[in-house]
């Protein structure tokens, strides 16, 4: 298929997706997919106006409960045990080939 | 991404086993198939580093619309298939509502939603590739309609399960829900980006891991090689 098509169709999805997005933003009052405002929405219904749309001075944050439950060091472990466990199995099956047939999982 | 974050109680006990009993139904489809096909070496791997992935970037909030986690459910769906990507689902939203992300009440729902985003990011792949896609714009594409489906379902989920305390009316509560599936199919966007790039990346490296294999036997890669 021609590169125009693609990436015009791949345009159009994104331009309609983001006016989508922004209309939400501004007609919840800038509420969230995770926040308390999103909660808030749901209870009292969706309002004008919104907070910024960016705010990069607030950094990237870890989940409340994770945050604020003192749980960073298990969120950290739990991630990394995840992420060896997957890298050493994706290394195990490109050395050596993959499990045999016998020790596929039925 | 699309994930609904009501704590427990926000919903109606009849919509809990409602949820409960169709995301039971979906997840035991699943692992019949799966137990009944069996499983590509290379795509448990695949589900370990999907897993992992996608759990750690569930947790991170990011500033952009004020505040949003990602999913890589998109991705997931694309790399692992759709069956072990609805496992990861399952998953991921156990792992977190034990966190405290999402609540232990509504795990059959928000696996229904995010297993859904994996399904439809998988399948509109697919149909986009045999359409002769490059695979930036189709994974892209696929990852966006996937999110898209999982943010249209949670919205549905919540207007028709209703939100106990709530004083809207169900006609104002379908409009604030559609707002936020809204805000959602932005952030699908942004999602849909990142997930273009990693999966070009994967497929310029590895095609196999991509399905791109024979797709791609008479070029060259362009990348780094393992």
């Amino acid at each position: 298929m021609q590169h125009w098509k693609q990436y015009g169709g791949l345009t159009a999805l994104f331009a309609a997706f983001l006016a989508a997005g922004y209309w939400g933003f501004t007609s919840t009052g800038g509420a969230l997919p995770w926040a308390k405002r999103s909660a808030k929405a749901l209870q009292r219904g969706t309002k004008e106006g919104g907070g910024s749309l960016v705010d990069f001075g607030r950094g990237i944050v870890v989940a409340g409960p994770i945050r604020k439950g003192g749980m960073m060091v298990e969120f950290g472990a739990i991630a990394a045990f995840l992420a060896v466990l997957g890298f050493g199995l994706y290394i195990y099956v490109d050395r050596y080939g993959g499990l045999k047939n016998d020790e596929q999982p039925s | 991404m699309a994930h609904i974050h009501l704590g427990e109680g926000s919903f109606p006990l009849w919509a809990l086993i409602l949820w409960t009993l169709i995301g039971t139904g979906l997840i035991g489809a699943i692992v019949y198939r799966i137990r009944k096909g069996g499983i590509k070496t290379h795509q448990i791997a695949l589900a370990g580093i999907g897993a992992a992935a996608s759990f750690a970037i569930f947790q991170l909030n990011i500033p952009v619309w004020g505040g949003i986690h990602m999913n890589l459910t998109g991705l997931v769906g694309i790399l692992a298939g759709p069956l072990l990507g609805s496992l990861i689902a399952l998953v991921v939203n156990i792992f977190s509502a034990a966190l405290g992300h999402g609540a232990v009440g509504l795990l059959g729902a928000n696996t229904l939603v995010n297993a859904s985003e994996a399904i439809v990011a998988y399948y509109a792949f697919k149909t986009l590739l045999e359409m002769d896609w490059d695979v930036f714009p189709a994974s892209a594409s696929a990852a966006t309609l996937g999110l898209s489906a999982g943010a249209v379902l949670m919205g549905a989920i919540i207007v028709v399960s209703g939100v106990n305390g709530s004083a809207l009316p169900r006609g104002d509560l379908t409009i604030a829900v559609a707002g936020l599936v809204g805000l959602n199919l932005g952030v699908a966007v942004i999602e849909g980006l990142l997930t273009g790039f990693i999966v070009q990346f994967l497929a310029s490296v590895r095609p196999d891991l991509v399905g791109l294999a024979d797709r791609d036997s008479n070029k060259e890669p362009t990348g780094v090689t393992t």
